[in-house]
């Protein structure tokens, strides 16, 4: 045909120069592979802005971070138990403070004296709530769920304990007041209680 | 959404909230709308976590509900609104440039907690600001209150939507999800409490972590058995004013850098005089007099009504178009035209990232082809003065990075290639966008890079963390100085070392992210103004 300029001779369909490239056939090499993920640039970036307000953000930035992972939002996953029990574990202890959004049920529940719920989840739980209840009809065990769920601790011992959780206040999941009239002090240790009594074990046991 | 901003948002979500909120944050604004059992379905979370997690979501304005036919009661997460965490520390400094301390912890407290209600915020902020005074000295509600009033004024704290109040006390059936109202006049009504008291100091017993024996502690505050006065009525910081913010200030100091600083004081106030009065989305302020600019100068600033008019004129004319003429009475009715002036912006970013990234000589070509719309790769050749060969390299370049883009116009209709014009042009929108997606995938891997910083250097962190630790509990119970010294030196010189490396590096990667998220600001305002006008 009179388009072939010769045998094995590359032909293109468009006219080369317009492309910016002369008819002297020395096109770049056609790139087989995927450019290199970290190339080398040519020209470094420019360095960072330095300043008061910069200093100041970054310092917020970090602060903000420890922050959040305090607050009750951050939800944590439930971590596996540690092999060694470290001294200074003790002195870490992280104070969180509880939130539980509000719902109907949990309303009656506390007592109206006490304090009054926090947020406006209030609405968003009823909803959940009302949709629960057109589910199935086992809403009671998942009110006690969503309650219990809720906490971010589980309480030891004391159930009336609502009015403090739902309150903004700070304090050691050990530390709750309990309701009745033995004075706090008379036991020590909360974690042990009873349990490693290395006295002769005298007592029958029932 | 794209893939890049569902790493983000993902990285993002899980640094603040943890890993359950983030698995449902992500499979949300993966799949948009859904309900609740097929989220708990899908993600194969128990319906108790589910719940947890969109109430922390909801709460802090990242998911929003809506009820459908049916209803079903689907559950929607704005992405954008996940991609704005970034933003925290800007809006806190700004707070605190604009109303110092006392707006700045209001401001923080309500970024932190989503929603909150005046007085929550008013009793937390007095509190914070009571520990930092001296002894003795507390921290007024009423100050705070007032502060939190004047950010009200002006726009920066709005309410949130309520339940309207139902007229029959007798509900009837409930409907499956509030329908939450907000009118424009409510918005920044702020209620009538009379708020008395005074920040409480922590006391020193509360602070305490060394294990001290549990005495039985009294209740925080007092006042907890009374009602909340203003209960039902949330605050949310507003974004947008913030954002109106930043922009006013990018649109005066580029005039600053631009002009001189009269004239950025001149485009300032009369950015200041149309705050309010303009809307967010506008294309151009509402037009003001030379008149009427003239009065509201700052005191400082003595410059005579004539030398006023000859700034106003230069601005006017400036081939930037940030201020435009749009009338003469008044002594000349002036106009500040904000999507152009965030169209300037953002094409100076454009240029700006060309020239770092490839060097001056490309930088030219790409002003030379912004300039002129359409140039041919001959006519690039000239009009840049650059040799033929390296014009071309360089184009190349740019193609492949896609700032520039080609445009065929064909001479005859089979679209022959050899009969067929190739122009170089610069689309900015896509480019625009292009530069967004590339930001959004370089903080997320600084933020990578952060995490696995910390994670390589965890065991020495943690150490580092322990040995403070001791120190402080021995410290607390009263230690010789020997003894500290031998417990500090439980770390050794080069692990020092290791820790102000790795400290320097952590730092350098936090203050990237907080710069990059400038240059998404310019870019999404941009964009957000282009799409508005179309």
């Amino acid at each position: 045909m009179a388009g072939n300029k010769g045998r094995g001779r590359a032909a293109y369909t468009f006219n080369i120069e317009a492309v910016g490239f002369s008819r002297g056939e020395k096109l770049p090499d056609v790139a087989l592979k995927p450019p290199p993920v970290f190339p080398d640039t040519d020209y470094k970036p420019v360095p960072l802005k330095a300043g008061e307000g910069e200093d100041y953000m970054l310092a917020l930035k970090q602060e903000l971070r420890e922050t959040m992972k305090r607050m009750p939002y951050y939800i944590e996953t439930p971590e596996e138990k540690q092999d060694i029990e470290r001294y200074s574990k003790r002195y870490m202890k992280v104070y969180k403070e509880e939130w539980i959004p509000a719902g109907p049920k949990s309303e009656k529940a506390k007592d109206t004296s006490k304090g009054v719920s926090l947020t406006n989840t209030a609405d968003v739980l009823k909803k959940i709530e009302e949709l629960e209840k057109r589910g199935d009809g086992e809403k009671s065990d998942e009110e006690n769920e969503e309650k219990e769920g809720g906490k971010e601790k589980s309480k030891e011992g004391d159930e009336e304990d609502d009015d403090d959780a739902a309150e903004q206040e700070e304090y050691d999941e050990e530390e709750q007041e309990e309701e009745n009239d033995y004075i706090n002090s008379y036991f020590e240790d909360g974690d042990d209680f009873g349990a490693d009594s290395d006295d002769n074990m005298d007592e029958a046991t029932y | 959404m794209t893939q890049a901003e569902i790493k983000l948002c993902s990285l993002l979500l899980q640094e603040h909230f943890g890993e359950i909120v983030e698995k449902i944050g992500v499979h949300l604004i993966r799949t948009g709308s859904q309900p609740l059992r097929v989220i708990a379905h899908d993600t194969g979370t128990s319906l108790d976590q589910v719940k947890k997690a969109l109430c922390v979501l909801i709460q802090h304005n990242l998911v929003i509900y809506q009820v459908h036919k049916r209803g079903v009661v689907e559950y929607e997460a704005q992405c954008s609104r996940v991609l704005r965490m970034l933003r925290y520390p800007r809006y806190i400094y700004t707070a605190k440039t604009l109303y110092s301390d006392t707006g700045e912890l209001i401001v923080e407290e309500l970024l932190l907690n989503g929603k909150m209600t005046m007085s929550a915020v008013v009793k937390k902020v007095a509190d914070r600001l009571t520990e930092t005074m001296e002894d003795g000295k507390t921290m007024d509600y009423a100050e705070v209150s007032n502060t939190f009033m004047r950010l009200a004024d002006t726009h920066f704290v709005q309410r949130c939507p309520w339940v309207p109040a139902t007229e029959n006390s007798d509900p009837g059936p409930l409907p499956p999800a509030p329908i939450l109202v907000i009118s424009e006049k409510d918005m920044y009504l702020v209620p009538k409490l009379s708020l008395i008291g005074k920040g409480k100091r922590r006391r020193s017993s509360d602070e305490d972590a060394t294990g001290e024996p549990k005495a039985k502690r009294t209740k925080h505050s007092t006042d907890n058995k009374e009602p909340i006065p203003d209960d039902g009525i949330y605050w949310q910081a507003n974004l947008d004013r913030f954002h109106q913010h930043f922009r006013d200030q990018a649109i005066v100091s580029a005039v600053a850098n631009r002009m001189d600083q009269t004239s950025s004081e001149i485009v300032r106030t009369m950015l200041r005089m149309s705050e309010i009065t303009t809307p967010s989305a506008a294309p151009f302020t509402q037009p003001l007099s030379s008149n009427e600019i003239f009065r509201s100068l700052p005191v400082g600033y003595n410059i005579s009504k004539q030398v006023l008019d000859q700034y106003l004129t230069l601005l006017a004319d400036d081939p930037l178009e940030f201020v435009g003429k749009s009338g003469d009475s008044g002594g000349g009715m002036y106009v500040i035209n904000l999507h152009k002036a965030l169209g300037s912006l953002a094409t100076a970013t454009l240029e700006s990232v060309v020239q770092e990234r490839f060097g001056s000589r490309c930088a030219r070509i790409f002003r030379l082809v912004l300039q002129k719309k359409h140039l041919e790769q001959k006519q690039v050749e000239d009009l840049a003065m650059i040799p033929a060969k390296e014009a071309k390299d360089m184009l190349y370049k740019m193609l492949s990075g896609n700032f520039i883009s080609l445009q065929e116009i064909p001479k005859t209709p089979d679209h022959a290639p050899s009969r067929t014009f190739y122009l170089y042009t610069v689309n900015i929108l896509s480019a625009a966008r292009m530069l967004l997606h590339r930001c959004y995938k370089s903080i997320a891997n600084l933020i990578e890079r952060r995490q696995f910083e910390t994670k390589e250097n965890k065991r020495l962190l943690e150490k580092s963390q322990r040995v403070e630790a001791i120190i402080a509990s021995m410290q607390a119970t009263g230690a010789e100085e020997a003894q500290l010294q031998e417990i500090e030196e439980m770390i050794t010189a080069p692990e020092r070392q290791q820790l102000e490396t790795l400290k320097r590096n952590v730092n350098k990667l936090d203050a990237s992210e907080i710069q990059v998220d400038e240059t998404i600001f310019l870019l999404e305002s941009y964009i957000e103004s282009t799409m508005k006008r179309q």
